[in-house]
């Protein structure tokens, strides 16, 4: 057990450079100048760019700069934003909550939602198992910004049940919660419809397996079956799925942040790259990458907690 | 290690970059209204009682409160609250004392700038001259890496020669200089904060410190910025009506329009141009016109290719279908453009106006005449290469125009899609023009003056991207702008805007109004582009006794 987290660790670590090293590569690969973001397009003397440049090492070659970067990093430094003049920790400090609550809330929807629309449209099949099935269909195949722009001209604009984006972040965890309704529900709809199907098949795989016939005929109470033998036995593959989904969560969530203006990590990200923030950019990349990698680690700790016939490391599949 | 399939969208967030600003162009004051459906006033009907506070959406975070860095609509919309400068700009586009009480030019090479006395900071400290010597010489200083460098490039010293009395030498007669000390050039900042907070200066992390109606409370980065009112503010006739203003960040249009619907946000400038209509409809608010000295233009950036030939670049703008590009790309708020720097820009002497701008002919639109002038030039066939970019929705919209004028008269245009970054880049440097004859410009002037924008055509200025140059336009911007009486000035400024419609270095599009909405709840906005240099907050408050 030791031996696989700690191996897991190093690959983590490894990941991470591999990653620094890629994403640096890309910001400087790509066309452009960020003295140019810098200046805002403003036309400057030719001693304002030069003195710009030599601010952010932008004369340096490559691997020199990499090199400054990398040092920063490992002494708890992660550099200074170039586009908004402050320190990137000190960034990310500020967004990370916004982020944070979001995906949480979102996930406990994905949860809530495709767990029990799944566990229903296992149980009741015909009217009720079609309705889930039609849903979800939809849920799935519906882009996060299209059902951003829906829920906030129905429920904000429409009804007033909830703020619009706009108004800033309100005060307080519950005024905050209310807020972040919608956007929450935009990121969670797509993910809830897929963890339902599959929530669903692996419940009606179980139901068909021959120990569930026999407890049945043997006159165990149906409540007991679904939730000893079914449910139980079902929640493997549904552990892995959701596990993998909360990495997606964590991605997706730019684009939700931007259509909600969600003062968080992915509206930053997406800010970043467009002014060539190289600094932020990569501070971004490596926390998303870092809290992926982190996430399968636990849903693989979690697999043999489940189903004790696996040791960690196979997940059920 | 699996690997999740998700398709990741990346959206990219307009920015707005400098000579291409999102959305929003101008058009002035015309004495019958604003035309075509829309009227332009400076200023939204007064306010009828006082305000706890209301939201204002900005379409961007500011990217620093820094005076000296801030050249962009939203960190000057915040501002122009906080800060203020030796002169001030009022919503109908006038230049008025702000800091400075009075001002002199004993010689063309000289001004003696007199402040008002008993100015207090926010930390309670009085404006001296020496708050005024740091705060302008900091923007001439590299290091700085100010934009508004070039704006002191005739200034040899700064001094100051009284307690409340500072002197600024010229290596050459510059009237526009003296302007912009009505923009960010001329905020005057605490010294003794500047000196304590270095870096950290206009950035979430630091404070501000100077002497407007409303002073810096919070910078939630990437979230809310909060003003709070300064009690101790000097002029007793703008007194904020609002004790706290609330500014949010919204870049997506989609989500902007969403927020003035659902009353998130009280009111908003620039709103984006997809959404005017829906706006105007929604009986949410009003939405309102107000004078812009910004006009949409196309600017030759090479004179070595097709374009180099006069006859070509008349053939092009005569080809150019302007109201359907109104239509297209200001939602039809908007008029075609008679000549590159808009109307709006003239409202220094408004008497002159009328004489030396609207007897100009409208801009002619003739394909037959075009296709032969480009027959004439032997240039048909010849390929002009366009940089479009997502930046702002327009730049796209002329951008599809201008290809198709070029093929009903026998040019080929090609747009070449550039990154919003890489289309900032074209205006700053020559590296990223290279292979580009033509790009959409959507500049505005800070000053109400036209000379202002005709000073990049000048031969070898660095806003001037197509390196034109004309002998006879350099004489007379140095004659304009060494003429300190506002009427003559206008008048040798209209040689320079001859000069430019007949050699067309740049071809003027259209121009719209600036743009403002304002929900049900609050009133007393300026609605014009002054709004960045005028402390235009403390006349918003309540629309209901």
């Amino acid at each position: 057990m030791t031996r696989f987290l700690l191996g897991r660790l190093l690959g983590l670590a490894a990941v991470l450079f591999l990653t620094s090293i890629v994403v640096f590569g890309a910001v400087h690969l790509a066309p452009g100048d960020p003295v140019t973001f810098l200046l805002h397009g403003r036309p400057a003397t030719p001693e304002t760019v030069a003195a710009l440049r030599a601010e952010h090492h932008l004369d340096d070659p490559l691997a020199v700069q990499y090199g400054k970067w990398l040092g920063g990093v490992l002494t708890g430094d992660l550099g200074r934003s170039a586009q908004y003049h402050q320190d990137v920790t000190a960034l990310l400090g500020s967004r990370l909550p916004g982020t944070a609550l979001l995906v949480g809330y979102a996930a406990l929807l994905v949860a809530a939602l495709g767990v029990g629309a799944g566990i229903l449209a296992a149980l009741r099949p015909g009217l009720l198992d079609r309705a889930v099935l039609i849903g979800t269909g939809v849920a799935t195949a519906t882009p996060s910004f299209v059902t951003a722009i829906v829920l906030v001209s129905f429920f904000s604009v429409q009804l007033g049940w909830f703020p619009g984006p706009g108004g800033g972040a309100a005060d307080g965890l519950g005024a905050r919660l209310h807020q972040l309704t919608l956007p929450a529900l935009a990121l969670a709809l797509t993910f809830a419809g897929l963890l339902a199907r599959v929530t669903r098949s692996a419940m009606l795989d179980e139901l068909g397996r021959e120990h569930v016939e026999v407890a049945r005929a043997r006159g165990v109470a149906a409540r007991t079956v679904v939730r000893r033998h079914v449910l139980r036995n079902a929640l493997g593959p549904v552990v892995t799925v959701g596990g993998t989904m909360l990495a997606g969560l964590l991605i997706s969530t730019s684009i939700v942040e931007t259509a909600f203006d969600v003062p968080g990590l992915g509206s930053l990200l997406v800010q970043s790259v467009t002014a060539q923030d190289f600094a932020v950019v990569q501070a971004v990349t490596l926390l998303s990458v870092a809290a992926f990698v982190l996430v399968n680690l636990a849903v693989d700790l979690l697999a043999p907690l489940i189903d004790p016939r696996l040791s960690p490391g196979e997940g059920s599949s | 290690m699996r690997m999740p399939g998700f398709i990741v969208f990346v959206c990219t967030a307009a920015l707005a970059a400098s000579l291409t600003a999102c959305s929003g162009a101008t058009r002035p004051q015309t004495g019958a209204g604003g035309g075509a459906g829309f009227d332009v006033t400076p200023t939204s009907p007064a306010a009828k009682g006082e305000l706890d506070s209301f939201t204002w959406s900005l379409y961007a975070e500011p990217y620093t409160l820094d005076y000296a860095l801030a050249y962009d609509y939203p960190p000057n919309t915040v501002l122009a609250n906080v800060c203020e400068q030796l002169l001030r700009v009022t919503p109908d586009l006038r230049i008025e004392p702000g800091l400075a009480v009075k001002w002199t030019r004993p010689d063309p090479r000289t001004l003696v700038y007199t402040l008002r006395p008993g100015v207090k900071f926010h930390d309670g400290t009085t404006m001296t001259a020496d708050d005024v010597v740091a705060s302008l010489t900091r923007q001439t200083d590299p290091a700085t890496g100010s934009p508004w460098g070039s704006a002191f490039k005739n200034v040899d010293s700064v001094e100051k020669t009284g307690p409340l009395e500072v002197t600024i030498r010229l290596g050459k007669a510059d009237v526009l200089f003296h302007e912009l000390l009505a923009a960010s050039p001329g905020t005057v900042v605490s010294a003794a904060s500047l000196a304590r907070q270095g870096k950290d200066y206009g950035t979430p992390k630091g404070s501000l410190n100077c002497t407007g109606p409303f002073s810096l409370e919070k910078w939630a980065q990437g979230d809310s910025i909060t003003l709070r009112r300064n009690p101790a503010y000097w002029d007793k006739k703008l007194v904020p009506k609002s004790a706290s203003v609330k500014f949010t960040f919204v870049e997506d249009p989609a989500a902007r329009s969403n927020a003035f619907l659902s009353g998130a946000a009280d009111g908003g400038y620039m709103v984006p141009a997809t959404s005017l209509g829906h706006l105007r409809s929604s009986g949410k608010g009003s939405l309102l016109f107000g004078p812009n000295t910004a006009a949409a233009n196309l600017a030759v950036l090479d004179f070595h290719g097709p374009l180099g030939n006069l006859k070509v670049r008349k053939a092009l703008s005569m080809a150019l279908d302007r109201k359907n590009i109104v239509k297209a790309a200001a939602g039809g708020v908007g008029v075609p453009a008679k000549a590159p720097a808009a109307r709006g820009a003239w409202a220094l002497a408004p008497e002159k106006t009328a004489t030396l701008f609207d007897t100009l002919p409208e801009p002619a639109y003739d394909v037959e005449g075009a296709k032969k002038l480009v027959q004439e030039a032997g240039a048909t066939g010849r390929t002009i290469t366009l940089a479009t970019s997502s930046l702002a929705p327009e730049i796209s919209v002329v951008a599809n125009a201008v290809q198709a004028a070029g093929r009903q008269i026998g040019l080929d245009v090609r747009l070449k899609p550039v990154s919003p970054d890489a289309y900032s880049g074209i205006f700053v440097d020559p590296a990223a023009r290279e292979g580009l004859d033509l790009v959409v410009t959507n500049g505005y002037d800070n000053t109400p003056d036209p000379l202002e924008f005709y000073q990049y055509l000048r031969t070898g200025d660095f806003g001037n991207y197509g390196k034109w140059s004309d002998a006879a336009f350099d004489v007379a911007f140095d004659r304009a702008n060494s003429e300190p009486d506002p009427g003559k000035r206008a008048e040798l400024t209209a040689k320079l805007q001859e000069i430019a419609l007949r050699e067309l270095p740049v071809i003027p599009v259209y121009e719209a109004p600036y743009s403002v909405f304002l929900g049900k709840r609050v009133t007393g906005a300026p609605t014009g582009i002054a709004q960045l240099y005028y402390p235009w907050a403390a006349t918003i408050g309540a629309a209901q006794s």
